[in-house]
């Protein structure tokens, strides 16, 4: 356990660094969290963060890299819906790291 | 493919030997073990059904777990030992357990 | 080339661990890109129940996940079509696109995968 301070806040993180209320979530959260792991978000990253939340709106759970692939093809094209893709936003560990900076769980069935 | 069903939970209460019997392919094979084998207790509704079931040569149960309820098989299908339950498995393609 | 697995849930979803347990190995083998197959078979076909709503029983909603089946490739699902009458689930309101089989498809189908486990 640890926390993130961002602004007045005081967040609680999971060992791993995932927060352990979704609710704690805001883009404020998601950008010190990114800080954290020296990433700067870009309107990419926001739109797999965004399709993120909503995978986990639909589904209830954080997906491993092969369905987050096929949701990210489905919700914004076979350009963006690709390991090469993915894995260059988010330091070649999207499922774990875009999920982390979308307030979500850390996936399970991942390596 | 032929596979090999095993069931282990009594059938008084429980579905899963009606349900396997419902999907049970013409070559495949029943094996009943620890409280499965009470569906071989005379004049029960499972004895009926496995005997209505056609299953020659292709039902056995654990020879211990008969032992330890006082249940024969009878000439409805085989006892068999563990060894045999090995043997059994690596005749047909595949194993099913119904946990 | 990976053997094919054909996952048996046949337990209602909210009170025991079993449904929970097929969707994991269901899911952790789309993960890694098995060729899975899964039939709702006797009460596991109440898991496919429309409109569930089991925010208040303090447990991961099992009928959300469900759906992410496709979404982890696994598209090969199907429903006994006895276990569906039996319990008056009509088959066109189901929540996951499962194909209905017959008890002859079932035995078909069990044939078709080189593995097969129940749960």
């Amino acid at each position: 356990m640890s926390t993130l301070t961002v602004g007045e806040r005081s967040i609680a993180l999971d060992k791993d660094g995932y927060l352990v209320e979704l609710g704690d979530w805001s883009e404020e959260v998601a950008s010190a969290l990114a800080a954290h792991e020296d990433l700067e978000l870009t309107a990419e990253h926001w739109e797999v963060l965004t399709l993120l939340r909503d995978f986990y709106q639909e589904f209830e759970l954080s997906p491993a890299t092969r369905p987050l692939i096929k949701y990210t093809a489905l919700k914004l094209g076979a350009e963006k819906g690709n390991s090469l893709h993915l894995n260059r936003l988010f330091k070649g560990t999207p499922a774990k790291l875009a999920a982390k900076l979308a307030g979500l769980p850390k996936p399970t069935n991942c390596i | 493919m032929s596979t090999l069903h095993v069931i282990c939970h009594s059938p008084f209460g429980d579905n899963r030997l009606s349900s396997c019997l419902r999907l049970l392919g013409s070559a495949d094979g029943l094996l009943l073990c620890g409280d499965a084998v009470y569906a071989l207790q005379p004049g029960s509704e499972p004895l009926r059904t496995l005997q209505a079931s056609q299953l020659d040569g292709r039902l056995f149960a654990l020879d211990e777990d008969l032992q330890a309820r006082a249940i024969t098989i009878s000439d409805l299908g085989k006892a068999i030992d563990y060894p045999a339950f090995v043997e059994l498995s690596l005749h047909y393609d595949k194993v099913n357990s119904w946990l | 080339m990976a053997k094919s697995l054909l996952i048996i849930s046949r337990q209602a979803p909210w009170a025991g661990p079993s449904a929970r347990e097929a969707l994991d190995i269901a899911l952790a083998g789309g993960a890694f890109d098995l060729p899975l197959g899964m039939l709702f078979l006797d009460d596991g076909v109440f898991q496919l129940a429309p409109g569930q709503q089991p925010a208040q029983l303090q447990q991961k909603n099992l009928a959300a996940n469900l759906q992410a089946l496709p979404m982890f490739g696994i598209e090969e699902l199907f429903a006994a079509g006895s276990s569906l009458q039996e319990r008056g689930l009509a088959a066109d309101t189901l929540s996951l696109p499962v194909q209905v089989l017959d008890d002859a498809a079932l035995a078909a189908l069990i044939d078709r995968f080189d593995q097969v486990v129940t749960l």
